[in-house]
């Protein structure tokens, strides 16, 4: 099936090629006539369903993908529990129980973005600084391709190269412009090394701060809270001017007033936006599956409102980091973590529509 | 971290040869703190106002067994926290020792409680705040006819309990220091007045005719979940907290992790559902921390056999450390906030 005539993204399960294949173009949205679909059947699995599509710019032209999934399988950045290398796998395995039809937005997501999934993201053992060097050229890619990009950790030092990944971009493309960065998580990560080491699942904000074309007047964190927070990482913040909102001033406040507040930060003045989203940010009641998981956090209505709130505004790298599925029960936090992407898109979506625009 | 630098604590380790990796110490310690025996000077020579004492004790407990894992389990998610708490700007380092696990007999319940007594005592004796890690929750009926001895009957104690529980069975099959009768223990203690005393939670089916027949006759307040849920946890606990704080010389806070809904806590013994929010008990500390002071802290029925990673320990830890962040800020001891990172350059 193709949804355009102008590229060559075509959506082609598996289950969709043998001898009992479904005929109708639009099958994948509706009940399945034949057979149970490609739904929980994972048979080659893509997130989404998606074809696969080759991190290549190239092809990701040819296609028309506007949505670029990416996978990080790397826990190699963490000061603690490792087990975040499986969570694109996670992600993958939750979006087989999902349709990309969302009735909520009225939209098929795969469709209407052309979502494509890249697969993952080689990863050299023992060799930090190369591995993350190719998770910031395969964003890189993906952006080039003329794609957004949703990028799946790992863990949460994910970041570091995804976020450069994109000021690269920026600088080649728009050499003038600067982007904005949005850190989402339970912990301030903002060490600016951590026993010498810059590279850490501690320090995402510190390292984006020192890109040429990102300023603290457009990052902001939310969603801190709890013990695991060293006296220098909140230092960071306050002496760089950002905000910090914890989890006392969401509940306060609401998720819609803080979730604007640094949305609004992030955008103003900028031509585009990074999100860093740790999965403890939600209440570990919630998201089990993760690798620190924290009480007091967003619950999943607030989480799900958030993920609607950016879809509202946009940004160019949505990146959900820390998904551990080892530690996740009935996969609770994995379709959780997937639905937040769903909703993200499928918020988009609709933004898009009703002004007119192309993905 | 680098002892020479007396607040390298707060920050990201420095690194070399020193840097020490904060979840692998080499000892697992509450929140990494000293050791201490409850024998000798120890006690006596130590600055810290909290002591931390383990119990792993499961022998009073009439339903799921596992707590006895607890207190180790309570450690180990003690090491994935800081003592630096930036929301308080307080460093709860040096504020606790920890006295280990107490060695309990097998199979001889009664010298178990002795020795419990005896320890919560001692503690007491040296005019330190006991954190009790259970072990069920049984052990609060040592742990608190401690704290009426220590005080004498001139004194008055105020007594908090988190549970979703009434634990009000006068006895049970004859036996009455089990976890089902630790509330009936309690309230028959001479100097705790009713009016001094708050049970906060119970809910659902496990609250048994006489154990609600009981707490009424002697006055018990208890607020079950469906109060909580009406009036709100605000209300609830300030009126809670009027009671147990207002014209006592003493107060002891129970915590049984079923107060927690069974969703936020998966690894206690009991699990029960229809109860608090995580963000809820986090605002009862608050309310409870706000008061200044405290005597006692228990916390029973944690079961991490049955835990999910790790949440329910660690929900744990976060409650106690709020507490004694939130105690710390009341008494004015935050930290200079000018404090940086040596070579700090922002």
């Amino acid at each position: 099936m193709t949804s355009s005539s102008k590229n060559t993204w075509t959506l082609a399960p598996h289950q969709h090629q043998g001898p009992h294949k479904e005929v109708r173009e639009d099958a994948h949205i509706h009940s399945p006539e034949k057979h149970n679909s490609n739904f929980k059947a994972e048979g080659i699995l893509t997130f989404m369903g998606a074809p696969y599509c080759p991190p290549d710019r190239h092809r990701i032209r040819e296609m028309g993908a506007k949505i670029c999934f990416l996978g990080a399988p790397w826990d190699q950045g963490t000061i603690v529990r490792t087990g975040t290398s499986s969570g694109p796998h996670g992600i993958r395995e939750a979006s087989s129980q999902y349709f990309s039809y969302l009735f909520e937005f009225d939209v098929d997501l795969l469709t209407f973005f052309n979502v494509v999934d890249c697969g993952d993201i080689p990863i050299v053992p023992g060799n930090n600084e190369l591995s993350q060097q190719y998770m910031c050229d395969y964003v890189t890619e993906c952006l080039e391709g003329g794609a957004k990009v949703i990028l799946v950790g790992g863990d949460h030092s994910v970041p570091i190269p995804g976020a450069r990944g994109l000021s690269q971009y920026m600088s080649r493309n728009k050499p003038d412009a600067s982007m904005g960065y949005l850190h989402v998580d339970c912990h301030l990560d903002a060490a600016v090394d951590w026993a010498g080491i810059e590279i850490t699942n501690a320090s995402g904000p510190t390292e984006t701060l020192k890109m040429p074309n990102v300023s603290s007047k457009n990052m902001a964190h939310m969603g801190s809270r709890n013990g695991l927070n060293p006296k220098d990482w909140m230092d960071f913040w306050v002496d760089n001017d950002m905000p910090i909102v914890p989890m006392s001033e969401v509940i306060e406040r609401g998720i819609e007033t803080c979730g604007r507040k640094i949305l609004d930060r992030a955008w103003n003045g900028t031509e585009a936006v990074y999100l860093s989203w740790d999965t403890d940010s939600m209440d570990c009641s919630i998201m089990p599956g993760t690798s620190c998981p924290e009480s007091y956090g967003l619950n999943a209505r607030e989480s799900i409102a958030f993920a609607r709130l950016v879809g509202e505004y946009g940004v160019d790298v949505f990146e959900l980091a820390e998904l551990a599925p080892i530690f996740d029960v009935s996969d609770i936090s994995a379709k959780l973590a997937c639905n937040l992407i769903y909703q993200y898109l499928g918020s988009r979506a609709a933004t898009l529509r009703s002004r007119n625009e192309e993905p | 971290m680098n002892p020479a630098k007396a607040y390298a604590h707060l920050f990201s380790p420095l690194g070399g040869e020193g840097a020490d990796n904060y979840r692998s110490p080499s000892h697992i310690s509450f929140l990494r703190q000293p050791f201490v025996s409850l024998e000798g000077d120890d006690l006596a020579n130590s600055d810290a106002p909290y002591v931390f004492i383990g119990v792993p004790f499961n022998e009073g407990s009439v339903g799921r067994s596992g707590s006895e894992e607890a207190p180790l389990a309570f450690r180990v998610g003690s090491l994935d926290y800081f003592s630096f708490w930036f929301e308080f700007m307080v460093d709860l380092h040096k504020t606790v020792v920890d006295a280990g696990d107490l060695p309990l007999p097998r199979a001889d319940p009664k010298a178990a409680r002795e020795r419990i007594y005896n320890a919560v005592r001692k503690v007491l004796a040296a005019g330190k705040i006991p954190i009790i890690c259970g072990g069920d929750r049984s052990i609060s009926i040592s742990a608190t006819k401690a704290l009426s001895d220590h005080l004498g009957d001139d004194k008055k104690m105020g007594y908090m309990h988190l549970g979703a529980h009434l634990e009000m069975a006068d006895n049970w099959a004859g036996e009455t220091h089990l976890s089902t009768n630790a509330m009936a223990r309690i309230t028959e203690l001479g100097n705790l007045d009713m009016a001094n005393c708050a049970h906060i939670g119970a809910r659902n089916s496990s609250n048994l005719k006489d154990h609600v027949d009981l707490a009424k006759h002697r006055g018990l307040r208890f607020y079950p979940m469906h109060e909580v849920l009406d009036r709100g946890v605000d209300h609830v606990i300030d009126e809670a907290v009027a009671r147990v704080w207002g014209g006592t010389d003493a107060q002891y806070l129970s915590l049984n992790l079923n107060i927690l809904d069974s969703s936020a806590a998966p690894g206690v013994t009991a699990t029960e559902t229809g109860g608090l929010e995580s963000r809820e008990l986090m605002q009862i500390a608050k309310k409870i921390s706000d008061c200044g002071h405290i005597s006692v802290i228990d916390v029973t029925e944690l079961c991490p056999m049955t835990d999910v990673s790790e949440s329910t320990c660690r929900t744990a830890v976060a409650v106690v450390l709020r507490i004694m962040a939130g105690i710390q800020k009341v008494h004015g001891k935050t930290l200079n906030e000018s404090l940086r990172r040596p070579g700090w350059k922002f």
